[in-house]
């Protein structure tokens, strides 16, 4: 079995970020994990969107700090992609269900493929951008 | 007025190919062509234009305007339909719709897209902030993900899977319109055997993208009466769902739309599942056909492979299965590509299968999937019933 790929020295392309998902990408230079709150819905929602996916409002919508931890949702091993990850394979995408119940897609690095699993504990990576920010990856917790 | 006073008259098809020599609006204009000589239509009687979404047609903020230009068509109403691989079957409900509403009389739904030739897309979605960072794919990697998810929960039998794969790829010997380099029949094992790309997706669960053009006439069946068209395509019942789950953090990605699309198309037509003749899902990848059928209520949810041992899905079997090879094995024309599978189902229901037609022309039924979203499975599922008259 071929040994996961866990891409730390490719460079990325940049993540761009839009007016509404700007506290998460700040938040990401000092490695604190902000995600979007609905405190009349209380539930968490991610990826930021622009408005709340529960009640369709604004107001009610806020960012609270998450700890990142969570369990495999599902996954794939990426066997064929594109550059910058070509020949880099094999490499894996998966879904992240955090604690509190949203789903984050991600790389799991640091996981060989036999321990590599659904519902297999994981913790944040985070990974280095050039422009200060940091990626969110996760890693075996 | 209602969707059934509509029917599906007319029908035409390119073949599909790698990469098209000809520019899009060529392929539009065989088409057009291909209609009128098949309906004895004038073009001065068509009023109403559809297209689908298009690769190729994607940089142009007016499509459907120069579109209609380009092939000298002067309209009362004129649209494109942005729903990705479910915009062809979609059109045709709004055609309807629009039909209805007295808009028009006669809308040509046109599918063309040249997207290895020419693709002029630059899609503006959550990708480039949260998934292309990690390598992602995009369909091939959230299919393996849902494949995966498929897995965990019910266990995912590859030789089923497999049986889907060789009964298309059958059609696609049957039919000249499929790509060349498709046409080559293949084992289960074949498919089991074919390279992971994204793991447990396989090189022969998923399309080849190619070019090529499809579309249909739809208007009211008086009209068609009136004129002698003795061959319609009845449009019974349809269904429409985007975003299954949208106000819910996390779904089940074996749960789609098509549950929704499929209960209001059956119940639109008064029809189950077992009357049924020919089945044309829409097919971009091998599972997406086996959900289809847990979804659409032919078999129950996570026991869709049991379902696929037990039928038979050539064009001579129980439930013939995308006739014509669909996408898969036909090749997939871009964002036109739910295109080929519909025109497929009324080629059937005229009676136009040739050496691939099915034993019960009476009802058909397409389905459209189109667009993926971040980590579920698609966002619009459709369903549309036909059934043949005359």
């Amino acid at each position: 079995m071929a040994a996961l790929n866990d891409l730390l020295d490719i460079e990325r392309p940049l993540p761009p970020e839009r007016s509404f998902s700007r506290p998460f990408w700040e938040a990401t230079r000092e490695k604190k994990l902000l995600i979007q709150y609905d405190s009349v819905a209380r539930a968490y929602q991610f990826y930021p969107r622009p408005t709340s996916i529960y009640t369709g409002r604004r107001a009610n919508l806020e960012w609270r700090e998450v700890s990142g931890r969570g369990t495999i949702f599902s996954y794939t091993i990426v066997r064929r992609a594109r550059p910058p990850f070509r020949d880099r394979e094999p490499y894996v995408v998966a879904m992240v269900t955090l604690e509190e119940g949203v789903n984050v897609m991600s790389n799991i690095i640091r996981c060989s493929e036999d321990a590599l699993k659904t519902g297999l504990a994981v913790k944040p990576y985070w990974h280095p951008l050039p422009d200060g920010r940091h990626l969110l990856l996760f890693e075996p917790a | 007025m209602a969707l059934r006073d509509n029917a599906i008259v007319g029908f035409a098809e390119t073949r599909i190919v790698l990469r098209s020599e000809v520019d899009v609006w060529e392929l539009g204009a065989e088409i057009l062509d291909g209609i009128l000589a098949q309906t004895g239509f004038e073009k001065g009687e068509i009023d109403g234009l559809i297209l689908s979404s298009s690769s190729t047609g994607a940089g142009n903020i007016f499509w459907s305007q120069t579109t209609a230009d380009q092939l000298a068509l002067e309209l009362d109403f004129c649209q494109t339909v942005d729903i990705g691989g479910s915009s062809p079957v979609g059109a045709v409900a709004r055609a309807a719709a629009a039909i209805d509403a007295g808009l028009c009389t006669t809308v040509l739904c046109l599918y063309a897209d040249t997207a290895v030739a020419e693709n002029n897309g630059r899609p503006r979605s959550y990708g480039a902030e949260w998934t292309t960072p990690y390598g992602y794919l995009g369909a091939p990697a959230a299919f393996g993900m849902l494949s995966r998810y498929y897995h965990d929960k019910f266990g995912l039998d590859e030789r089923a899977l497999g049986k889907l794969a060789v009964a298309q790829r059958e059609h696609a010997l049957r039919n000249d319109n499929a790509c060349e380099k498709l046409r080559k029949p293949i084992t289960v094992d074949d498919y089991v055997q074919s390279r992971m790309i994204n793991d447990p997706i396989r090189l022969l669960d998923c399309v080849m993208p190619c070019d090529g053009a499809s579309g249909v006439l739809v208007t009211s069946r008086k009209r068609a009466e009136q004129r002698g068209l003795t061959r319609c395509a009845v449009l019974r019942g349809y269904g429409e769902r985007t975003n299954l789950g949208a106000a819910s953090a996390i779904v089940d990605p074996t749960v789609t739309g098509h549950r929704q699309a499929g209960e209001r198309a059956f119940a639109q037509a008064g029809l189950t599942p077992r009357d049924i003749g020919s089945f044309h899902p829409y097919d971009d990848f091998i599972i997406a056909i086996m959900m289809q059928l847990e979804m659409l209520g032919f078999c129950v949810h996570g026991q869709g492979a049991a379902f696929i041992h037990e039928t038979d899905f050539l064009f001579s079997g129980d439930l013939p299965l995308n006739t014509g090879g669909g996408q898969i094995s036909a090749g997939q024309c871009g964002l036109a590509g739910g295109g080929t599978n519909l025109v497929e189902a009324v080629r059937q229901l005229f009676g136009d299968g040739g050496a691939r037609q099915v034993k019960d022309r009476r009802h058909a039924l397409v389905t459209g999937i189109g667009g993926i979203p971040y980590g579920r499975n698609w966002n619009t599922s459709t369903a549309l019933i036909l059934t043949s008259e005359g």
